[in-house]
């Protein structure tokens, strides 16, 4: 999966904005949205909270967890402890990077909450990488990967997954031409 | 009791029948990235299709009738680009499929027990037939012709690669399955049993929870 079609699922997420227009409900495909009022605060799906903030029509309210004394507790959190986690978005770090690239100027403390969020995700992706190396050193068949958010299981996905392959078919000594071609996906 | 959810089958298929809108277009983001995640070419969703594209062509219709240059309208092409560009990726996804393993998916279409359904749409089996003949005929030409008489012979069905269903998915649990068993990797681990609880997430073997992608009791991830 591209890291693009994970950002493009993150948009999906409810943000709230308060508009700079009056407009009635609009009955989306998807379910309804509105009715938009100058001021008042109103929840939309990131898409349209990003568009309607390029076009100058909406002013964005970050998510509760967007800030910075609740990102540093979840960094030394996510420090001390040895395993994953519960992140306060399951796409923490994709909507920080949307929100932060097209409405900085609503956020209070940007750079802040970007280094933060950036720290948590570092020190996810090594413990990542360290229980991927138990995973096949031990040879298991199964993990639980609770708290693993989509953006994480999809940087370490290919490799990890064609690496498990690999290894099975070496290890289970199948015949060449029978399915040894069978992952140049 | 338990329920042994190892072997359960995909015969509650039948109970989408009155959706939502909004229920409709989850649907078809479920099937976009099981198919996107899983080996094999899974069983075809037809009534999903066809209910997202009645959707786009109603609204689609309905926003020619709407007046240029209104706010509206442009929030609604923006959800139906964004609709379309699923529908577009998830039958993208199963073309690609169908051309990888078209002998195999071919061979269990003709297998096929009567009022099982089919895995192919009508579409994808024409496509998938046509691609076949088409690569056949292309080896002869190029090639096959020019061989000796006892070497004309070919068959795609040893020669194209199996989907590989002992590869890894990460999947989310929707409906909560006990007792599946795991397999082990090597002969000194035993076999185990995992119960798998609702909302948690796992890594495993595609083979292992198969039937359950085909229920809807997981969620590729």
């Amino acid at each position: 999966m591209e890291p693009a079609e994970v950002e493009f699922l993150a948009e999906k997420e409810l943000v709230t904005i308060a508009a700079q227009f009056s407009l009635d409900r609009i009955h989306l495909i998807g379910g309804d949205l509105g009715p938009f009022n100058p001021g008042l605060p109103v929840e939309v799906p990131v898409w349209l909270a990003i568009n309607l903030k390029q076009r100058q029509k909406c002013r964005l309210i970050p998510p509760e967890w967007m800030d910075v004394g609740k990102l540093e507790e979840i960094r030394d959190q996510e420090r001390k402890e040895d395993t994953f986690t519960p992140m306060p978005s399951p796409y923490y770090m994709e909507l920080t990077k949307l929100l932060l690239n097209y409405a900085s100027d609503n956020i209070p403390r940007a750079d802040e909450i970007r280094t933060l969020v950036k720290d948590t995700w570092d020190t996810r992706m090594a413990k990542l990488r360290l229980s991927a190396d138990s995973f096949v050193r031990q040879q298991e068949v199964h993990a639980k990967v609770d708290n693993l958010t989509l953006m994480e299981i999809n940087t370490t996905r290919t490799f990890l997954t064609q690496a498990l392959d690999h290894m099975y078919k070496l290890r289970t000594n199948l015949q060449p031409g029978e399915s040894s071609h069978s992952q140049d996906f | 009791m338990a329920a042994a959810g190892g072997d359960s089958n995909g015969d509650s298929d039948s109970e989408e029948m009155l959706l939502t809108p909004a229920q409709l277009i989850h649907s078809l983001e479920q099937a976009w990235l099981n198919e996107k995640f899983a080996p094999e070419l899974l069983e075809s969703k037809p009534e999903i299709i066809e209910c997202v594209v009645e959707q786009l062509d109603h609204m689609e219709a309905n926003l020619k009738r709407a007046k240029k240059g209104d706010l509206k309208v442009s929030v609604h092409h923006m959800e139906i680009e964004r609709i379309r560009y699923v529908l577009s990726s998830y039958l993208r996804c199963r073309l690609v499929k169908i051309e990888k393993f078209f002998p195999h998916i071919l061979e269990k279409e003709k297998s096929r027990a009567e009022g099982e359904p089919s895995v192919l749409s009508p579409e994808e089996f024409a496509f998938a037939k046509e691609y076949m003949a088409n690569t056949e005929a292309y080896l002869k030409n190029v090639a096959l012709k020019h061989m000796p008489p006892n070497l004309q012979k070919m068959s795609l069905l040893k020669s194209v690669p199996k989907p590989n269903l002992d590869s890894f998915v990460f999947l989310r649990v929707l409906e909560p399955q006990e007792n599946i068993l795991v397999e082990p990797e090597t002969d000194e681990q035993r076999e185990y049993a995992i119960s798998l609880e609702e909302g948690s997430q796992h890594l495993i073997r595609y083979r292992t929870v198969a039937p359950l992608v085909a229920s809807g009791a997981v969620q590729l991830i």
